[in-house]
C-alpha cells in the first residue's frame, strides 16, 4: 500500500518533470494547447458567471444607493423648502417692520408701535386687537395707522392690549375729504366689510374713480391726510342731497400685522409721509 | 462524492485564475487550490492528497500561462506530504493548520523559486519573497483560518441535527 502511495507520488513528480523538460527545450506547447483546450471553456463560462453575478451585485448596490441618495435628497430638498419658506417669511416681516420703523421715524408726530395680537371680522364689529394697553398710557380714541394708510382707532383701552375699531367697522365714521378735489364727506364702515364715502351732492360733482381720500384732520381726532382709500365706484343718487362712493380700502386690515399708535399732538398734516396715490 | 470531489478540484483551480483578482488586496490574492489541497489532504489522505494537488496545480499553470508543470509538482508534493502528515500526527486543531497553511505556502514558494531556477526561469527572490510569498502566505492563512472555523462549526451543526431525536 505504501509502495503504491510513493508510485502515484514518484510517476506524478515524473510527469511534471517531464512536462517541464519538454517545455524548456521547445516541446511543451502541444501539451500546453491542449490543456488550454480543457480549461478555456470552463474559464470563459466561469468568467460569464462572475461577470453576471458582481454585475448583478453592483447594479443592486447601485440601486440601493442611489434609493438612500433619493431618501436624503429628498429630506434635504424638505429642510431647505422650510428654510426658504422660514427665510421668505423673516423677510418679508422684516420689510414690514421696515416700513413701518421709517414711517415712525419720518412722522411728525408721538407714536408707538404696536403688534396685532387678534382679530374679530365677523359682520358685526370689525375689531383688532393690539398688545398695546393701560400700561403704555394709550389714550382712548387714539388713531391707529400703517405705513399704507389709516387703520381706525383706539376704542377700549385695557391691560396689556386695546381694540381698534377697524375703519370698514359698522359704527366707524370718519370725517374725509378728496385729496384731488378737496370734497368733504364721512367715510363709513359696511356691514359688507367694505368702506363708503358720503359727500353732498352739489359738492362732489368731479369725483372720478381712482380718486384718494385722506383724513379731513377737523375734530382734532386725526391727523389730517392719511390715506383712508381710493374710489371705486360713485353711486349716484340723482336729486338726493347725499351721493356715495364705494372706496378701496388703502390698508388690507385682514393682513395688517403692526401698527403705530398717534399717542401725542394730532393737528399736524401728514400728507407728504404718506404716496401720494393712497 | 468523489465527482463532486472532482469538480471541486478541477473547478476551483480555474475559479481560481478567473476569481481570486476579485479578492485582491493591495495586489495579493490568496491561493485557495493549495487551500483546498492542504485541507482536502488532511481529511482524504496522500494519494488523494496528491492527486488533487497534481490536478490543481497543472491546472493553475495551464490557467496562468507560466510553465506547465511547476505547481503541479509543488503541491502534489505538498498534498502527499500533508496527507502522510495528517495520518501519522494530530494536525486536526485550528491552532496547528492555519500556521501550518502559512508555512505550506512558503515552502511551495521556495519550492516554486527553485524550479524555476533548475528550469532557468529568471526570478527575483528577494522581491518574490517580500512583495508576493510571505503576502500570499499571510493571506492563505487569514483565509484557511476562516474556511477552518467554517467547517468546524457547520461539522458541530451537523453533529446537532444528527443527535436530535426524530
Amino acid at each position: 500500500m505504501k509502495i503504491q502511495k510513493l508510485l502515484l507520488l514518484v510517476s506524478l513528480v515524473g510527469v511534471c518533470l517531464l512536462l517541464l523538460t519538454l517545455q524548456t527545450r521547445g516541446y511543451g506547447s502541444a501539451a500546453g494547447d491542449l490543456l488550454t483546450m480543457v480549461t478555456a471553456p470552463v474559464q470563459t463560462g466561469l468568467a460569464r458567471a462572475s461577470r453576471a453575478t458582481f454585475g448583478l451585485w453592483a447594479t443592486y448596490l447601485d440601486w440601493k444607493n442611489v434609493r438612500a441618495e433619493n431618501h436624503r435628497l429628498r429630506e434635504e430638498v424638505q429642510d431647505l423648502r422650510v428654510r426658504a419658506l422660514r427665510v421668505s417669511d423673516t423677510d418679508v416681516e422684516n420689510q414690514r417692520l421696515r416700513r413701518l420703523l421709517g414711517l415712525q421715524e419720518k412722522l411728525p408726530l408721538t407714536t408707538l408701535s404696536g403688534e396685532i395680537i387678534g382679530r374679530e371680522w365677523g359682520g358685526w364689529i370689525r375689531s383688532l386687537t393690539v398688545n398695546r394697553g393701560r400700561g403704555d398710557n394709550i389714550p382712548r380714541l387714539s388713531a391707529v395707522l400703517s405705513p399704507d394708510g389709516l387703520v381706525g382707532r383706539i376704542v377700549d383701552v385695557r391691560p396689556g392690549a386695546s381694540i381698534v375699531q377697524v375703519l370698514t367697522d359698522p359704527a366707524s365714521t370718519v370725517g374725509a375729504h378728496v385729496l384731488r378735489t378737496r370734497t368733504p364727506g364721512i367715510v363709513e364702515g359696511d356691514p359688507r366689510g367694505t368702506l363708503r364715502f358720503k359727500f353732498m351732492a352739489r359738492d362732489g360733482a368731479s369725483i372720478q374713480n381712482g380718486d384718494v381720500l385722506v383724513t379731513a384732520g377737523q375734530g382734532g381726532l386725526f391727523p389730517r391726510g392719511i390715506p383712508i382709500g381710493t374710489v371705486r365706484a360713485i353711486d349716484n343718487r340723482g336729486a338726493a342731497l347725499f351721493h356715495y362712493a364705494e372706496l378701496t380700502p388703502a390698508v388690507d386690515y385682514a393682513r395688517v400685522d403692526e401698527v403705530l399708535l398717534v399717542t401725542g399732538d394730532t393737528q399736524r398734516d401728514l400728507t407728504a409721509f404718506f404716496p401720494a396715490d393712497g | 462524492m468523489r465527482g463532486l470531489l472532482v469538480l471541486t478540484v478541477a473547478g476551483g483551480s480555474v475559479a481560481h485564475a478567473t476569481l481570486t483578482p476579485m479578492v485582491s488586496v493591495r495586489g495579493v490574492t490568496p491561493d485557495l487550490p493549495l487551500i483546498m489541497v492542504i485541507l482536502l489532504a488532511l481529511r482524504r489522505g496522500p494519494e488523494f492528497g496528491c492527486l488533487a494537488g497534481f490536478v490543481t496545480g497543472l491546472l493553475q499553470d495551464t490557467a496562468g500561462g507560466g510553465l506547465i508543470g511547476v505547481q503541479a509538482l509543488t503541491k502534489a508534493i505538498i498534498g502527499f506530504g500533508i496527507g502522510v502528515a495528517g495520518e501519522r500526527l494530530r494536525v486536526s486543531q485550528p491552532l496547528v493548520q492555519v500556521p501550518g497553511l502559512v508555512v505550506l505556502t512558503i515552502l511551495e514558494g521556495l519550492a516554486r523559486f527553485a524550479l524555476l531556477q533548475i528550469f532557468r526561469f529568471p526570478a527575483p527572490f528577494g522581491e518574490l519573497m517580500m512583495y508576493v510569498v510571505l503576502p500570499q502566505a499571510l493571506f492563505n492563512g487569514f483565509v484557511g483560518a476562516a474556511v477552518v472555523l467554517s467547517l468546524a462549526a457547520s461539522q458541530v451543526l451537523r453533529e446537532r441535527f444528527q443527535g436530535q431525536p426524530s
